[in-house]
């Protein structure tokens, strides 16, 4: 592809093949198995991750049923075990990191106005990798399930310690999943390197493409780490490895400094996923630019690099040199600084704008909300006495229930109302969704808040009862409710997936006004995304052509007065008479019509 | 509310304690003040046009100031705090104080031979908390599960291991927690100021059981601790004894103990 000798923003019409290929003959379902397109694999990523998100909403729902009043007897320990152990690699390996990949692998290529993705059968390859592992983990269910909590911890999880294959499949199962994400990260990134759109400088890289990038580097440094851990850990269960074995000489905190490595670089991701869509959606529904795309940019970089980085954090109890603690301190409360400054910037994106509060935004501002409440106690926990304290009690539970649910639900929720009607040329339901934001986000509050407390009284997390009179009864049963509630939101709001998939209102190729390159492309794009790439000259490429088709129109005079053209139907007019003037000068913001 | 009292230890937790969830609090507070002070403020009304501005060259180090000095202070307290909550205090005037190689007290001096804390071996097994005290040969130590008894106002130091999963030693009115890594030793101290019991868990999940792996510490008076000890090795004794009778008898008469 020959970069295009324009004047213009809008390139000139190049010879470019327009034809969406040879009628398709082959069954619907075939297609969608074996299209690499990335935008197929896209919504594959996005759909398993959804069902995956329905089990994990029912087994939290399960295990809070069970934790709902003192001593309860409702399920018995052992279920309970599995229940938990599957909870945990649903929640994390199987629903938020691949619906925030899924989400990346259809809206990067479009937002960096590249036509596919540099390797998409290994694309798609990294979707069938995720779907076995997800089925390996699911199918021990018909057998024995794995009951070692969400790390499969050694000792625990060693052969003499734990002897039902349930472990084995999810050893399997999360590093077939994990590989399918290691690959996907490496065709991300070099889609990023080399397939930008012309003029499309790293500075003015949308910044949901500039979050996924960071993430891909991410899922490139943790991924491979933890798949060295689970392949020495199936070593050492079936062909008598002493890996993890203290008393062969082996070593069981090592594993633990691995997994650790692992689960906080995939809350980083979850964090810097939902960062980039909330820097995405802010500035589309206040209608100006984000405060500072270059701060922005800084600050997912220096929270993808720290994040995992700070994994001891997890290990301030473990018999290790107090040294490392305080090298754990040290990153954890750096990443204070970073996390900071984009809720600054947020915040600041928010000032003297006219937001208009559709659900997009109002999910984003929800995640924002819980992922804050979630960091901040991060960064209280992360001083070496407090962690002491509060480590692995239900408070630390509630916290990173917080910011994965804030950053994964609410963040997800938020792009999927942004960019559903790019998905599927329809809109998504806003009544609904404002009715399921407050039950989601009342839901985590009063669930943090409450694990918070009990947490303080010396409640552990993963515990299958508690007992009475200890003052742990309201704060539990408030915690239980809180979760339910969660659930009706969540299952309310993917009822109006569902529903908008379907029958929702008709949506245009922009319905947002929004400024990236994706909006450029029609909802749903064609096979090829884009008949033409526009040339890009800064951070919002779409806000430009809008000025240069506006500039036109005025420099034309007509032979009558204008009218003004009547919108199209849609159900969002992005006030274009507004939108007029340069960035960063308020003093040419006179109307133009 | 705070989550920790009773102990010389626990002032030093509960100080950063508060220091960081008051830190944590104002910065919740004022993100949720802002944000949505500025949603009310800033939505969109008819006749309001956005300001289109964007940050100028350097716009962002006055919020990076107070972040920067929030972090450092943070890190300064959590340095000086862990190690202030690492220090082991002597052991205090009403404490086991003896000239017996038993128990002894630490003083101001550097630590001779006689004059360490009391020190108690606490090994985490599925689903059990077990405790040797000290004195006595190895294979003829006191020990018993669930519940430790230890003097009031003297400083205890606890050598933790496991012998099978991970576990972990927490009692929350008595300090942090403590892993019990099989293969490794861990350290932590406790001094109670008040008599009394302290109840705790383990907190490392060793499968369902440990939800039900308590631990209780009860502090008593030195005299009782020593009566409590004292007590507990002629128990053990005479326990053991009838085993050996029972076993030299089967041995005898050639069948099975």
């Amino acid at each position: 592809m020959t970069p295009p000798t324009a004047t213009t923003n809008v390139s000139p019409p190049r010879p470019e093949v327009v034809t969406d290929g040879i009628p398709r003959r082959r069954a619907e379902w075939i297609e969608r198995a074996t299209s690499a397109n990335h935008k197929s694999v896209g919504i594959l990523y996005l759909g398993t991750a959804l069902c995956f998100g329905v089990l994990a909403v029912i087994e939290l729902v399960l295990l809070r049923v069970q934790l709902i009043v003192p001593e309860n007897t409702a399920i018995h320990p052992d279920i309970f075990d599995r229940v938990l152990s599957v909870f945990g690699v649903t929640s994390v390996i199987l629903f938020a990191i691949p619906f925030g990949l899924g989400l990346i692998g259809y809206i990067v290529p479009l937002q960096i106005g590249s036509r596919g993705v540099a390797f998409p059968r290994l694309n798609l390859l990294s979707f069938w990798l995720y779907l076995a592992g997800a089925t390996t983990v699911y199918a021990s269910l018909l057998w024995t399930p794995p009951d070692t909590g969400l790390a499969a911890l050694p000792p625990l999880s060693e052969k003499a310690f734990s002897d039902v294959g349930g472990v084995d499949a999810w050893i399997v199962g999360s590093a077939l999943a994990i590989l399918g994400f290691v690959f996907f990260a490496i065709n991300l990134v070099v889609t990023l390197h080399t397939m930008r759109a012309p003029g499309m400088a790293w500075r003015r890289v949308p910044l949901l493409s500039w979050a996924a990038g960071v993430g891909g580097y991410l899922l490139l440094a943790i991924g491979p780490v933890m798949l060295a851990a689970l392949t020495m850990l199936f070593i050492d269960r079936n062909y008598d490895g002493v890996f993890f074995d203290a008393g062969e000489g082996g070593a069981p905190l090592l594993y633990e400094h691995f997994a650790w490595f692992f689960f906080t670089g995939a809350y980083t991701l979850v964090v810097i996923v939902a960062a980039g869509v909330i820097s995405d959606v802010l500035p589309t529904f206040t209608r100006k630019p984000l405060f500072s795309h270059r701060g922005a940019m800084i600050s997912l970089l220096a929270i993808g690099v720290l994040g995992p980085l700070a994994w001891m954090q997890n290990m301030y109890t473990a018999p290790i040199p107090i040294g490392f603690e305080i090298f754990a301190m040290l990153v954890a409360l750096t990443l204070t600084v970073p996390v900071g400054l984009l809720i600054f910037i947020w915040i600041a994106t928010l000032w003297e704008g006219t937001l208009h509060l559709r659900a997009a935004p109002l999910y984003a501002l929800g995640a924002i909300g819980a992922m804050s409440i979630g960091l901040a106690g991060e960064l209280a926990y992360s001083v070496i006495p407090v962690g002491w304290q509060l480590d692995n009690t239900a408070a630390a539970h509630g916290d990173t229930f917080a910011v994965l649910a804030g950053g994964a639900v609410l963040g997800g929720f938020a792009a999927l109302h942004y960019w559903f009607p790019k998905l599927t040329g329809r809109m998504m339901g806003e009544g609904s969704a404002k009715a399921a934001l407050v039950a989601i986000l009342a839901g985590i509050y009063a669930y943090a808040l409450a694990s918070f407390l009990a947490g303080l009284k010396g409640q552990p997390a993963d515990v299958y009862k508690f007992f009475e009179g200890n003052g742990l009864d309201g704060f539990n049963l408030v915690a239980s409710i809180a979760a339910f509630v969660v659930a009706v939101g969540v299952l309310l709001e993917l009822g109006n997936v569902a529903y908008s998939w379907g029958r929702g209102v008709r949506a245009g190729h922009d319905p947002w006004g929004g400024s990236t390159l994706e909006w450029f492309a029609l909802s749903p794009p064609p096979e090829h995304n884009f008949d033409v790439v526009p040339d890009v000259r800064s951070a919002e490429p779409l806000e430009d052509i809008r000025r240069a088709i506006r500039e036109r129109t005025e420099s034309w005079r007509s032979p009558e007065p204008t009218r003004r053209a009547e919108p199209v139907a849609q159900p969002f007019e992005p006030e274009p008479a507004q939108a007029g003037g340069a960035d960063q000068d308020p003093s040419s913001d006179a109307p133009v019509a | 509310m705070a989550p920790v009292r009773g102990t010389r230890r626990t002032p030093t937790t509960s100080t950063a304690y508060w220091i960081a969830i008051t830190v944590a609090a104002l910065l919740v507070i004022a993100i949720h003040v802002l944000g949505i002070a500025a949603i009310v403020r800033f939505r969109a009304r008819r006749g309001r046009t956005p300001r289109r501005f964007s940050a100028a060259q350097g716009a962002l180090t006055r919020p990076a100031v107070p972040l920067v000095i929030v972090a450092a202070g943070m890190f300064i307290v959590g340095v000086v705090m862990a190690g202030a909550a690492r220090d082991v205090k002597p052991t205090g005037p009403e404490g086991l104080a003896g000239s017996r190689s038993l128990v002894a007290q630490v003083g101001g001096l550097a630590a001779t031979a006689d004059t360490k804390p009391l020190t108690i071996n606490v090994i985490g097994q599925q689903w059990l908390w077990r405790f040797e005290y000290p004195g006595g040969r190895q294979g003829d130590r006191v020990f018993s599960y669930g519940e430790l008894v230890v003097p009031v106002d003297t400083a205890v130091v606890l050598r933790i291991t496991s012998t099978d999963v991970m576990h972990r030693w927490f009692i929350p009115t008595l300090g942090g927690q403590v892993d019990a890594v099989p293969g490794k030793t861990a350290e932590t101290w406790f001094r109670a100021d008040r008599e009394g019991v302290y109840r705790g868990q383990s907190t490392s999940f060793a499968y369902s059981a440990f939800s039900v792996m308590r631990a209780w510490v009860r502090v008593v008076s030195p005299a009782a601790y020593e009566d409590y000890v004292q007590r507990k090795r002629t128990e053990l004794r005479a326990a053991q004894g009838y085993v050996l009778r029972r076993v030299a008898k089967s041995a005898i008469q050639g069948g099975g103990p």
